[in-house]
């Protein structure tokens, strides 16, 4: 998986994460709310309710008061009349209670207005019957029964309270149907919102569970990946072990035998030597037996001068023969030392603890005396302490330190630094001299088994940084070099600080 | 060395032979030479025939040895050699180019006498065979 769809993903998942989490915040807000509206709309329905019932009983009430007063107009019982105050108390008392409950409708309120008007009249007219009633005046109130019954003040009350009650039953129809509508709307949200928040949690899941089979999925590629690479590695290290291996031994074979050939060139080369002192020596005795007399019968010879002609021919066997010589001796030096790598290729390393800084000194303390000779300081700062072969070590700081001296630049005080410093558990180490550098072309080259660079005025076989490479890589590190042509060189060497078991060792 | 003393000497190298030879010459020695060039000659000339060895029995020899040769190794003579009854108190003198210190380790266990490394240098060659050969003027060696 790329990590731009890694990232693509993650963002896809907080968002529905927050889509959930939204839909969820305005389903709870909205069903408080819908739920509130329903409560409030089944409030007013009721309220019409009980505003109908009130003005029924108003008119309840009016129609007492009229009952009783006409019956105590035909029978005078106290009964009725007593039956006609209670009503008449109880009106007005209704028309406040009326009047308080719809004083937040105008319409209703105007209507109450109207009938408290209306009933002030009426209850003046009853209060007029009754008095008229006790003054005997039966006739007269009746007229006024019979007009009052007639009267404007009746006909508004009816009017009115019909009005009302059917304002109300309108009201109350208009309620229902907004408390069904809010019910409704709760109903459906809540619906939509669970829903929503099911699918949104499918979707989840099904994402969870897509992402747990691609991690298990890269999992196992993971687990056969590795398993395939240790393999692999394995695999290699075998190869790379044997093919190192094939190539000591056969440099171990070649320079062994080519040892056997020089063996006999160098021999014969100086049985040729006594050879030709014999010949030479024979030459002189007999040129002078024949030129003069027999002088120099001595068998050693040692008197005997040759003509000028045969010294030179005698020069020139001797010139000859020291030139094979010398090529002999050298290529001697060059299988000697191909026959001291491929031992030291072989031999096994004993990982002890090294104090790096003592190993150092110790390493100055023996080349101090040609040091002094070249006029030259060697520094070392702080060095990290390593586990590793001590010989080994000794070999490398030792060649470096020795070729850091070697090529200083003539007549310049030489400056040699060793630093180290540990990074990722590998330790630094980093030899610097201000000598005559080496031109950055031949940086590979002087690594190279039997290449040097620069001018070659110094002696040497060039082996010595071909040997401490192959002995770093075989403490499993690195080597490099900075350098430019008279500017110094820095030779850098990094070495795991702790010993390994898979390091080069060969497993015999 | 007692005059009836035959030195062998096993040596694939016929310059080498010969540049050996002529120094154990100049020692004073004068014993027979007897050069192989190959191993398979030299195992059939020691052992005989039938390989028992009986072939050698009550001469007195002193065998030179080289490791490295065409046919088969130095050291698997010189283990037969030093595993044969008759011929296990002959001298075997290892004389060859390897320095390399587990071959030198294994030819003395294996029961080889001396162990000289021939020396490309040539004075240093030269040398070492003469003083093997003086070396050989004064030893004894017992008889199969």
């Amino acid at each position: 998986m790329t990590p731009d769809l890694r990232r693509r993903r993650a963002l896809g998942q907080i968002l529905l994460f927050a889509a959930g989490l939204l839909v969820l915040t305005v389903i709870s807000a909205g069903s408080v709310y819908l739920v509130n509206k329903a409560r409030d709309d089944n409030a007013w329905v009721l309220h019409a309710i009980e505003v109908q019932n009130q003005v029924n009983a108003l008119l309840l009430q009016i129609r007492r008061a009229e009952s009783s007063a006409r019956g105590y107009l035909l029978t005078s019982g106290q009964q009725f009349l007593s039956d006609h105050e209670t009503s008449v108390a109880a009106i007005m008392p209704a028309v406040d209670k009326l009047a308080a409950t719809t004083r937040h409708n105008p319409v209703q309120a105007e209507s109450v207005k109207l009938l408290r008007a209306a009933l002030e009249k009426r209850l003046a007219q009853f209060a007029q019957e009754i008095s008229l009633i006790k003054q005997d005046d039966r006739a007269g109130a009746t007229a006024l029964v019979r007009e009052a019954a007639a009267g404007d003040p009746t006909g508004i009350i009816r009017a009115v309270a019909t009005g009302m009650i059917s304002a109300e039953e309108q009201l109350f129809a208009q309620r229902t149907a907004n408390a069904d509508r809010s019910q409704t709307l709760a109903a459906s949200m809540t619906g939509i919102g669970s829903g929503l928040v099911v699918v949104l949690a499918c979707i989840a899941v099904w994402l969870v569970r897509r992402s747990t089979r691609a991690r298990d999925k890269a999992e196992a590629l993971l687990r056969d990946a590795n398993v395939h690479l240790e393999a692999t590695v394995d695999e290699r290290t075998a190869d790379l072990r044997e093919a190192n291996d094939e190539i000591q031994r056969f440099a171990y074979i070649v320079s062994h035998d080519l040892r056997a050939p020089l063996v006999n060139i160098m021999g014969f080369t100086s049985e040729l030597e006594e050879l030709g002192k014999d010949i030479f020596r024979r030459i002189a005795s007999l040129t002078r037996n024949s030129a003069a007399a027999p002088v120099a019968a001595s068998a050693d010879g040692a008197g005997l001068v040759l003509d000028d002609p045969d010294r030179q021919l005698s020069q020139d066997f001797s010139e000859a023969l020291s030139f094979i010589k010398s090529s002999i001796g050298k290529m001697d030096r060059l299988i000697t030392a191909i026959l001291n790598l491929t031992r030291e290729g072989r031999r096994e390393f004993e990982p002890i603890m090294i104090d790096m800084r003592e190993q150092i000194e110790a390493i100055v303390t023996t080349i101090a005396h040609q040091a002094a000779e070249a006029n030259a300081q060697i520094r070392i700062d702080p060095l990290p302490d390593i586990t590793s072969d001590r010989l080994a070590i000794e070999q490398i700081f030792s060649n470096l330190i020795d070729n850091a001296i070697k090529y200083l630049k003539p007549g310049v005080p030489g400056q040699i630094t060793v630093r180290g410093r540990s990074k990722l558990g590998y330790a630094i180490f980093e030899v610097t001299d201000n000598g005559r550098g080496i031109d950055p072309k031949d940086h590979q080259r002087i690594f190279d088994l039997f290449r040097r660079a620069g001018t070659q005025d110094k002696p040497g076989q060039g082996i010595g940084l071909a040997h401490v490479r192959a002995l770093v890589r075989r403490l499993g590190g690195t080597m490099s070099v900075q350098s430019e042509l008279n500017a110094g060189s820095t030779f850098t060497i990094t070495l795991p600080i702790k010993w390994n078991a898979s390091n080069r060792n060969r497993e015999s | 060395m007692s005059k009836p003393v035959t030195i062998i000497m096993i040596e694939d190298d016929e310059g080498h032979a010969r540049l050996i030879e002529r120094n154990i010459r100049r020692a004073g020695v004068n014993n027979e030479i007897v050069p192989f060039n190959n191993g398979t000659d030299a195992v059939r000339y020691l052992f005989g025939a039938d390989g028992s060895g009986l072939a050698q029995r009550g001469r007195a020899l002193l065998i030179l040895l080289d490791l490295n040769l065409p046919d088969m190794t130095g050291i698997e003579i010189l283990r037969r050699i030093k595993e044969n009854k008759c011929l296990k108190r002959s001298p075997v003198v290892v004389l060859t180019t390897t320095d390399d210190s587990q071959e030198i380790q294994r030819c003395y266990e294996l029961g080889c006498n001396v162990y000289i490394v021939k020396p490309v240098n040539y004075e240093s060659f030269a040398n070492a065979i003469r003083q093997l050969g003086l070396f050989f003027s004064v030893i004894q060696v017992p008889r199969t």
